[in-house]
């Protein structure tokens, strides 16, 4: 009994010490005399951490070039729009918000911080999305992306906060304050780099061959040496998750029309086609159909328009290059397509 | 539900913690829900499939009992059920992928038909488990069992259900039917366990995989850049994949289960078939006793051993995934078996010097077929294996380097690990759970901590699924 009692004593050291040694890190931290981070915009989501610039340059370029339209998306607006070719289309300029792997938290923020906050009035504003991106909140919210938000967030976002903390369980919430407790963003950001240098410095001794060398690595990883790949980044969405009156009032579809709609604004939301099999269209489970229905219903309602590329005979698979994304000879196509299938709002 | 994520900690805790408080035939029930939870959490259809198999299976064994004389046609339903399900859902489309193109490669011109159906994650492993227990009361190697349940919970327990290690009914059923108690000193080795494993997959597996995952995105890698990626891919694989086992056993330790065995420090490996010991021998042993030796082994002439190498390694490729590169993958190294037999260290041996060259050169050779796993197109790996060391520009060879220069950094602790336990391996004992000194203790304290912390600070902000899920 004596020696079982002596082993449980044993276990729940071993469970203490683990889950107390991550307490020595703010120490360590402060040793390193590492930056203290503000509170983030996220907090429902995380801790503090080190956060990119606001990119407060796009509000003074939008006010500078006062576009007749503006897109904003990902890479599927990327792929897809031709901004010289649209803006000769239209007779005014166009404004490219653009974001790769973004999502619909980031476009609502560089629709209320970025253009609202110009003041200008394009005469429309083009949001591109994929299926039901535009209701999928935490799409791309995920540290992997999350960090491009930066770009477009004011030092509060509280209702974008506050629609993420509905949606996030508990045990996120359990895992932000750990987050701020245990200080580790603070200790990534001095760790994390120097390990990333270090094989760099056994390799090169001098700072500026290095930072040559760091930077022609990054060139030689980057996107133009990526080979093109038939699947998809992301996957249909899926029937049981498909839930649009569920989350519509969790998503920031209601405050991007909301907040067009005090700024005189006109939305555009532009569900891309995905991928086409090679004798038609992309398949659309059931469930699918009924949320862009839905979707398409909602966003009329609200006094903004929905363009659905899927099913146009236009769009072939010979246009697309990887996965959704169209190739490079086919941006000139599709912005002259989209200029037609929209003709009734532009001039 | 995946290991690396809150709700399966918090599923855990709550699981073991009204687990230890409910009698022996409580417990297995609860068991069974929590299985079926764990595994139905994203996609609840795929219970239908693992049910299935479990209803099949029981009553396969209990009807070649029950009707001695046929049992043959019961063991067939079992391998037909089991392998058909496997075969729908993970080969259908690879078949009439290859179907249609021989066709229009006879100038027939077909659309081939694409079942749009996600795979069931897990169904390589579960399948396989299920077959050993119906093959085994074939074999008379062991009796049906009465109790759905406890089959059921042999079939589905959660902590190994998605990749393993494989469990044989001989070994696992028992422990579901008898009586567990919780044992402080397995549980502190489970938590050590589950620590290490945390650790290897989000410090060590999911870091080291985004630059394997860079390098195979590349249209254009040069040799240094490639080989790079590829030795990125080798710490990766197993790193992930040990960490899915350590986590497994971890946890099973918890609720009184013993899993068997899935790793021994593969890259210490001194030749093919050393190698085969030490890498997912759960799944290497299933071949060899489910397959291998009823093909004959290696009894009969040496072309018969050969053909049995050949096949149970192309089986064994082709189980990984219906693509022709798991397929050359499985080849290559029945190849390399084939080629070795006879040069091999019968048992694996301490670590000495001299068998440095033999590790190194059997390293090199696992590379090669990790190049053939992870790259799915035929076209690029003819390219790949072409690459020349040679006229490579500089910025390449050098990215080639800090790249393999920062995977190597990362797996230091892997190394480590293994260096130590092929050096004490004698003194090791894996089933030892005798509780240590105190300073003993407050080391493995310490290393734990010091794991969670660096999970903590360092875990890759990529979150990557555990590899064999797609298996």
């Amino acid at each position: 009994m004596a020696g079982r009692a002596r082993a449980a004593v044993g276990l729940l050291t071993l469970i203490v010490v683990t889950l107390l040694t991550p307490a020595l890190v703010p120490a360590v931290n402060r040793w390193h005399a590492t930056e203290r981070f503000p509170p983030t915009y996220l907090a429902a989501l995380e801790g503090p951490r080190a956060r990119g610039r606001f990119e407060e340059t796009r509000v003074s370029d939008l006010q500078r070039l006062n576009p007749g339209y503006v897109v904003i998306g990902d890479s599927m607006a990327g792929t897809r729009i031709d901004e010289r070719r649209l803006s000769e289309l239209a007779g005014t300029p166009v404004a490219p918000l653009l974001q790769p792997g973004s999502g619909s938290a980031f476009w609502y923020l560089a629709l209320k911080n970025w253009v609202i906050a110009s003041g200008i009035k394009p005469r429309l504003v083009m949001i591109f999305f994929r299926d039901d991106n535009l209701t999928d909140l935490m799409f791309r919210l995920d540290q992997q992306f999350r960090w491009a938000l930066d770009l477009a967030a004011r030092d509060r976002e509280d209702e974008l906060n506050a629609l993420i903390a509905q949606r996030v369980g508990p045990l996120h919430r359990a895992h932000a304050i750990a987050g701020r407790w245990s200080g580790a963003e603070e200790a990534r950001q001095w760790i994390e780099p120097g390990l990333m240098r270090l094989p760099a410095e056994w390799m090169i001794r001098s700072r500026r061959r290095r930072t040559e060398f760091l930077d022609a690595m990054n060139v030689r990883l980057g996107f133009d040496h990526v080979r093109p790949m038939p699947a998809a980044d992301i996957q249909a969405g899926e029937a049981a998750n498909l839930d649009f009156a569920r989350d519509v009032e969790r998503s920031v579809l209601p405050l991007m029309l909301r907040d067009a709609r005090h700024g005189g604004l006109t939305l555009c939301f532009v569900r891309v086609q995905r991928r086409p099999l090679s004798n038609g269209p992309p398949p659309q489970s059931p469930a699918l159909e009924a949320y862009v229905g839905a979707l398409g219903r909602y966003i009329g309602a609200h006094g903004a328009i929905l363009h659905d590329d899927t099913g146009d005979p236009a769009l072939t698979l010979d246009l697309y290059e990887d996965g959704d994304h169209l190739a490079r000879h086919a941006r000139r196509v599709y912005t002259e397509y989209l200029y037609d299938r929209l003709r009734t709002h532009f001039p | 539900m995946i290991f690396h994520s809150l709700d399966f900690i918090a599923f855990f805790v709550f699981t073991t913690a009204l687990y230890w408080s409910l009698s022996h035939r409580w417990q297995n029930l609860l068991l069974l829900v929590a299985s079926y939870v764990f595994y139905g959490y994203v996609h609840p259809w795929f219970l239908i499939l693992i049910g299935a198999s479990t209803v099949i299976d029981y009553c396969a064994a209990r009807g070649m009992e029950a009707w001695p004389r046929q049992r043959r046609w019961f063991l067939a339903l079992s391998v037909a059920s089991n392998f058909g399900m496997l075969g729908f859902f993970k080969y259908f489309n690879f078949f009439a992928e290859n179907v249609a193109a021989a066709l229009n490669g006879l100038g027939l011109s077909v659309n081939e038909p694409m079942l749009r159906v996600l795979l069931p994650v897990g169904i390589s492993f579960y399948t396989f488990q299920a077959m050993s227990y119906t093959i085994d009361v074939y074999k008379g190697e062991l009796r049906a069992r009465r109790s759905l349940l406890d089959l059921a919970v042999f079939i589905s327990f959660f902590p190994h259900l998605v990749a393993g290690p494989i469990q044989r009914a001989s070994f696992l059923l028992p422990q579901v039917e008898g009586a567990r108690r919780f044992v402080p000193e397995r549980a502190r080795s489970g938590f050590v366990l589950i620590c290490w494993g945390f650790f290897k997959k989000l410090v060590i597996a999911d870091n080291v995989g985004v630059i394997a995952n860079k390098v195979f995105a590349l249209a254009d890698p040069t040799f240094y850049i490639l080989w790079a990626g590829v030795f990125a891919f080798a710490i990766q694989i197993y790193a992930d994949f040990s960490a899915y086992t350590d986590i497994a056993r971890g946890t099973s330790r918890w609720l009184g289960f013993e899993l068997t065995q899935n790793f021994d420090h593969p890259y210490l490996a001194r030749s093919p078939a050393d190698f085969w010991r030490r890498w997912n021998i759960s799944l290497s042993t299933w071949f060899r006793d489910y397959v291998y030796i009823p093909l004959g082994g290696s009894r009969g002439s040496r072309p018969a051993w050969i053909r049995n190498v050949l096949v149970t390694f192309l089986l064994s490729g082709f189980w990984h995934g219906a693509s022709w590169n798991y397929v050359l993958w499985g080849f290559y190294h029945g190849v390399l078996l084939v080629l070795t037999r006879g040069r091999a260290p019968s048992t694996p041996r301490s670590l000495r010097w001299r068998a440095v060259p033999q590790i190194a050169g059997m390293f090199a050779l696992t590379l090669v077929g990790w190049l053939l796993f992870r790259e799915t197109e035929l076209a690029a790996i003819v390219r790949d294996l072409r690459l020349s060391p040679v006229g490579v520009p500089d910025v390449d060879r050098q990215t080639g380097l800090y790249l393999f220069l920062l995977t190597f950094l990362y797996s230091i602790p892997l190394w480590i690990q293994s260096i130590w336990v092929e050096l004490h391996r004698t003194a090791i004992s894996e089933s030892d759970y005798s509780l240590p000194g105190w300073p003993t203790l407050a080391l493995q304290g310490l290393a734990c901590g010091v794991a969670f912390a660096t999970i903590l600070v360092l875990r890759s902000r990529t979150s990557l699924d555990f590899i064999y899920f797609q298996f």
